[in-house]
């Protein structure tokens, strides 16, 4: 074969069933998130994006305790903390941050209690492994049906909250002069949030989803100017990092003879990478952008 | 094969890592009743860290001991088993412990360690079949050569700390190896008719049993490793799994009912939905109802009604399904 893919792809790649689910789950998740996150970060709720994810492990947790599946179990999970910090939730961002941590910390803590009843109560193994760093190779085919209507619905989701939220997200009075229900925006990008939490805490693990909410999203925000554009780079930064993860975890199956590395691990690196990539050259486009106007020069 | 080991280990450290606080408390309030309780011992308290050890111990030393179990629990994994401060107070009083080794329940070694007592004796499987650190598959009862061996000690010890009823333990020990003919048998028939036979497995909590009645263990080991470790599983491994069942390339898919995950659930749904017949395994001996060497017979006999009539025995204790 002379196609140049052979060299990077170790063979099997595109026929292994466990690849396809991996692909096809992380890469919806991937999406979600990086729609999502992007208002996330201009709403400057990366914490809240956070808490949610670490809230579900709750739910992911008990999903072994009741039987359930764990898509299921962590999308009502982060959906009540959704709910609850809307509820309590107040307007200050300092108020808001507590609030977020403490709900946070009521979430782990139910994890913990879960964690604790899987292991002692059920054969379930690995649980904590499995619902804080993800597993994504272990993944139950019979989940994409249910992964894939999730993921369309938060898309549709923020196609219709695209422009209020946006709004919102830039100047919550203005938006609230304009007619805008702040509130019920506020609480319907959560419910948003919460499902593409869900996603990404099925294939990375409830702890790390945030990386895929927040990182692509934070380096968009660092290379473009308008919300469409920063949409567009997270969602492409998302998707290379999660599919890059999911060849590379593939791969070091024979860079350790026996022994795949987690693919979370290479995911999370891949996002690490392209923010700080992003921030020298957003730091460069800018300049080239301020010089190409009419304005005084930047000072260093 | 170090690595594989070294995982198992790490987890168990890192699991009970948290018990580690509480038991530490425990063993400071029981370790002055723990010198008391090994005086003079009319009824000798024994413990078999599993259930299968306890078993075993209660056979040989009959009317003369009183043992306890910990881990009993069919439903639940020992890999993960967090100790408690009633755990430790059995261990304090015990005066004879049986412990697998290889890191399976590497805790008890902590707890025993934590409450010293010079007058009790320690049992460790693994150094008694002289097996190295770094063997990769802890389930030694499985082994057809270990409960002899087991029982062998176990009646040493009696009979060192109960001199007058030397013969009596020596006598049960006998008739103990005399009570193992059936299974031995099995195995030997099934191995004599059906050698070769190819099985998938989840985990190689029975690997020790398949080998003896040479069974082909299709499964590569790095998949038994990750699921019984609980790390992610590489996807050439499920891919390899998978192919098993869909390609009807094995007989008999032993499943083990105490370490289990949605990936094992995806394995058994492939093998009902393939006509690939399940047989259930266990960490622990399924109780009640048996004792080890029924516990072992019956599956031996599930792994031939497997291959002889495609019949499925995913539990030992709810009948046959």
């Amino acid at each position: 074969m002379n196609n140049p893919l052979v060299a990077i792809v170790e063979p099997g790649f595109f026929v292994n069933g466990p690849v396809h689910v991996a692909l096809a789950i992380g890469g919806g998740a991937a999406l979600i998130s990086a729609v999502v996150g992007v208002f996330t970060v201009m709403r400057g709720q990366s914490f809240a994006g956070h808490a949610l994810a670490d809230v579900s492990s709750a739910g992911g947790s008990a999903s072994l305790l009741f039987g359930i599946r764990p898509l299921v179990g962590f999308l009502v999970m982060a959906a009540i903390a959704a709910g609850g910090m809307e509820i309590i939730g107040a307007r200050q961002v300092r108020e808001r941050d507590l609030v977020t941590g403490v709900v946070l910390g009521a979430g782990l803590g139910l994890t913990a209690l879960f964690l604790y009843l899987d292991a002692t109560m059920t054969s379930a193994s690995g649980a904590a492994n499995t619902v804080m760093f993800g597993s994504m190779f272990a993944i139950a085919p019979s989940t994409v049906p249910l992964a894939v209507i999730v993921g369309v619905v938060a898309l549709i989701m923020s196609g219709i909250l695209y422009r209020p939220l946006l709004l919102v997200a830039i100047d919550p009075d203005l938006a609230a002069i304009r007619g805008v229900k702040v509130r019920w925006i506020g609480l319907a990008h959560l419910l948003v949030l919460a499902m593409a939490v869900a996603l990404s805490a099925m294939t990375i693990g409830a702890i790390l989803s945030t990386a895929l909410l927040i990182g692509p999203a934070a380096a968009a925000l660092r290379l473009a100017s308008r919300p469409s554009w920063a949409i567009a780079i997270a969602a492409t930064i998302g998707l290379t990092a999660t599919w890059g993860g999911i060849l590379l975890a593939y791969d070091s199956f024979y860079w350790t003879p026996g022994h795949g590395w987690p693919v979370s691990f290479f995911v999370v690196v891949i996002v690490f990478a392209s923010y700080m990539v992003a921030g020298p050259t957003g730091t460069a486009l800018a300049r080239r952008r301020a010089a190409a106007l009419p304005a005084p020069a930047l000072v260093d | 094969m170090v690595w594989h080991n070294t995982l198992t280990l790490h987890r168990a450290k890192v699991l009970h890592g948290a018990a580690w606080l509480c038991v530490a408390l425990a063993v400071v309030a029981v370790c002055g009743q723990a010198a008391t309780a090994a005086t003079e011992p009319t009824i000798i308290k024994v413990v078999g860290i599993e259930n299968e050890y306890a078993n075993v111990a209660q056979q040989i030393g009959g009317r003369y001991v009183s043992v306890s179990a910990i881990e009993t629990n069919p439903n639940v994994d020992p890999h993960t088993f967090e100790a408690s401060p009633k755990i430790v107070h059995q261990i304090a009083a015990a005066a004879l412990v049986v412990v697998n080794g290889i890191g399976y329940d590497g805790w008890a070694d902590k707890i025993i360690a934590a409450v010293p007592n010079p007058q009790r004796k320690v049992i460790n499987v693994q150094h008694l079949l002289h097996l190295p650190d770094t063997t990769r598959n802890p389930h030694l009862w499985y082994d057809p050569k270990t409960m002899p061996a087991v029982a062998r000690a176990v009646a040493d010890d009696l009979a060192a700390m109960a001199p007058a009823h030397a013969a009596y333990f020596r006598a049960n020990v006998l008739a103990f190896d005399a009570s193992l003919q059936p299974w031995t048998t099995a195995i030997a028939a099934f191995k004599a008719r059906y050698a070769g036979t190819p099985v998938a497995v989840t985990e190689p909590v029975g690997n020790y049993l398949l080998q003896a009645m040479g069974a082909d263990i299709e499964t590569p080991f790095s998949l038994q490793a990750a699921i019984m470790n609980g790390t992610d599983p590489s996807p050439q491994d499920v891919a390899t799994q998978n192919a098993l069942f869909r390609d009807h390339k094995i007989k008999i898919f032993v499943y083990n009912q105490q370490v289990t995950d949605p990936l094992t659930q995806s394995f058994l749904n492939l093998a009902r939905k393939n006509g690939i017949p399940v047989v259930g395994v266990y960490e622990t001996m399924p109780a009640p109802g048996y004792t080890y060497q029924s516990w072992m017979l019956a599956e031996v006999q599930a792994l031939r009604n497997a291959v002889t009539t495609k019949t499925s025995t995913l539990s030992l204790l709810n009948g046959r399904h």
